[in-house]
């Protein structure tokens, strides 16, 4: 079972993602300090990442994550409730989901897609 | 002054920045029951789905009231807070548990009844809870706290265990500087609505409105006059 963490200060969301995504083996973290410090004890094979969060930014914990070089390769999933430009060539995020706009259905596929991206590279 | 600073647009900026979010989620969870097969499932998800609409009710509602508040609309009364408080933590135990997060009550006051109004305290000690919910730590419970602060005031305060507030938003309220939302913003994606409703609700009733800092959380507070009336609650 694919290893994803998901990084998300919302105990609401952090729920949804917990039942849509049960076909993983997900690890939930409500900030990324957490997260990273998690990561130095497991490598997730894919990081679900909500961009506002408190303390550091999502930007700030994938710019942290691509400092180690075990978690350089490791794809990100920046989920926002706010629009985002075209992050993904300065941050090497694999994708970016729109809260207001997603659907289940959108999450489960582009984490699938993300995930045998990950495997294909 | 305020209404200067806190403009009719901002102000519609900051209540929809703040309703995205719930409105969000619960569309997601609309759209999750699609794929969700047990009966159980189902009604977790209506649970949630109704807890998550009545918060963002709760701050359409406020809103309403902040905009009302100049035309005295709300009358101060003898109020007995272990009543409202109680009140709170009957709506609110639902969300809290949704969050994996418990509320306690604490009732250390002699004096027992309050100069306010109760719909304001109310929403007060809702949005305190709210805050506490959010940034109170994993396993660790918020408590809501009566206490006689003097012979002619009560202090009802709401602690959480969470991270340390930042000095900077410990300042600003310090100073009263609730002029707006933003102001009293704790982290990216808040624009500090509730305690901004919160200041406001406090001003009104003639109480005072505050925080403190502890190595392990935050308190936030309201404090308020005591009434001469004797309680029959």
């Amino acid at each position: 079972m694919k290893k994803v963490f998901v990084i998300e200060d919302d105990r609401g969301w952090e729920s949804y993602y917990k039942r849509i995504l049960r076909g993983y083996d997900l690890s939930c973290f409500h900030d990324g300090v957490e997260a990273i410090a998690a990561m130095d004890e497991q490598v997730p094979d894919l990081v679900l990442l909500d961009v506002l969060l408190t303390g550091p930014t999502g930007f700030a914990v994938i710019h942290e994550m691509r400092s180690f070089t075990e978690l350089e390769k490791v794809p990100v999933l920046l989920v926002s409730s706010v629009e985002m430009g075209d992050f993904s060539k300065e941050y090497g995020i694999a994708g970016y989901l729109n809260k207001a706009t997603m659907t289940p259905r959108s999450l489960l596929d582009m984490v699938k897609y993300s995930l045998t991206e990950a495997t294909n590279d | 002054m305020e209404s200067e600073v806190f403009s009719a647009n901002s102000g519609a900026i900051v209540v929809a920045h703040e309703l995205k979010a719930p409105l969000s989620l619960m569309r997601q969870l609309a759209l999750s029951l699609e794929l969700e097969d047990s009966k159980e499932g189902v009604n977790e998800i209506g649970r949630q789905i109704a807890a998550t609409s009545e918060r963002a009710l709760r701050q359409v509602e406020d809103m309403i009231k902040v905009a009302r508040l100049d035309d005295a609309l709300f009358e101060m009364e003898p109020v007995n807070p272990r009543v409202v408080c109680d009140d709170v933590v009957n709506e609110l135990w639902k969300l809290f548990q949704f969050n994996r997060r418990e509320l306690k009550v604490y009732y250390r006051n002699r004096r027992r009844l309050v100069i306010a109004n109760p719909q304001l305290l109310y929403s007060v000690l809702y949005n305190f809870c709210i805050n506490a919910m959010n940034y109170g730590g994993e396993d660790l419970p918020s408590e809501i706290i009566i206490s006689d602060k003097s012979t002619d005031r009560i202090r009802v305060e709401v602690r959480d265990y969470g991270p340390a507030i930042p000095t900077k938003i410990w300042r600003e309220i310090r100073k009263g500087l609730v002029g707006r939302p933003m102001d009293i913003s704790m982290r990216p994606g808040s624009s500090g609505l509730g305690l901004y409703i919160a200041a406001k609700f406090t001003n009104y009733m003639n109480g005072k409105f505050g925080l403190v800092r502890h190595r392990d959380g935050t308190s936030f507070y309201v404090e308020l006059n005591v009434s001469g009336q004797l309680s029959l609650v």
